[in-house]
């Protein structure tokens, strides 16, 4: 397994059409991917949207991300640079 | 096993809104449909768009009705059409349903997702001041 952390950048937060994005991205890895919002204690699959939305997370939001697969590292890289390039909205 | 189809019955344009709003978020959904019901439709001018949706989607795994009231026309029109294992319906229709079963996957059953479009949209409605700590002012 792997641990990453990542803040939410993009000034919309994770809304439903940056959410749209990771779910895509996160989609086309078969690992497992958790996200954890620890200053509420939510958690998030990756792969849902609607789980995700559920995060409400706005914009200066920390997430803990945690992967378990056979592709965990290059999910883990792909989805942090994600969320480093506010999902192309900045 | 094929992907159980949607339709969305609603008064007014609703149904249409619902589902273009879904589509920008998720992308095309070609196996779900809208039906708009005008205020002065014909019943069985209602009744046959229904049948036309349901048919259109269906392709052997159910279709789920997703309209937008309890009592409405919509609801009771699309209710002429409730089979087993082939046609469920779901009322009080948001975006956070459509959405899920825009996403759902191949191997859930129709009553199965029925089960799970009607949690999703109970679960996702939310007073929001009780979640989030106001925003202080800068």
């Amino acid at each position: 397994m792997v641990k990453g952390t990542v803040k939410v950048v993009n000034p919309l937060g994770l809304h439903a059409r940056a959410a749209a994005q990771l779910v895509k991205v996160a989609g086309s890895f078969s690992s497992t991917i958790l996200l954890h919002r620890s200053d509420s204690q939510l958690n998030a699959d990756a792969k849902s949207i609607l789980s995700v939305l559920s995060l409400a997370a706005p914009v200066g939001t920390v997430l803990e991300i945690y992967i378990e697969g056979n592709d965990e590292d290059e999910a883990l890289n792909r989805i942090s640079l994600l969320f480093k390039n506010g999902f192309g909205e900045l | 096993m094929n992907k159980v189809g949607g339709v969305i019955v609603s008064h007014g344009q609703v149904a249409t809104e619902l589902l273009a709003a879904a589509e920008a978020v998720v992308g095309e959904l070609s196996h779900i449909v809208a039906v708009s019901i005008g205020w002065h439709d014909d019943v069985e001018l209602a009744k046959g768009e229904i049948q036309r949706a349901i048919e259109q989607v269906s392709e052997g795994s159910g279709v789920l009705v997703m309209t937008d009231m309890f009592g409405g026309t919509p609801t009771n029109i699309s209710a002429m059409f409730l089979k087993k294992n082939e046609v469920e319906i779901v009322t009080g229709v948001n975006l956070p349903m459509v959405i899920k079963l825009a996403s759902h996957n191949k191997e859930t059953t129709l009553s199965e997702l029925a089960e799970l479009v009607e949690h999703q949209g109970k679960q996702a409605i939310y007073r929001t001041s009780s979640l989030l700590e106001p925003q202080s002012e800068k």
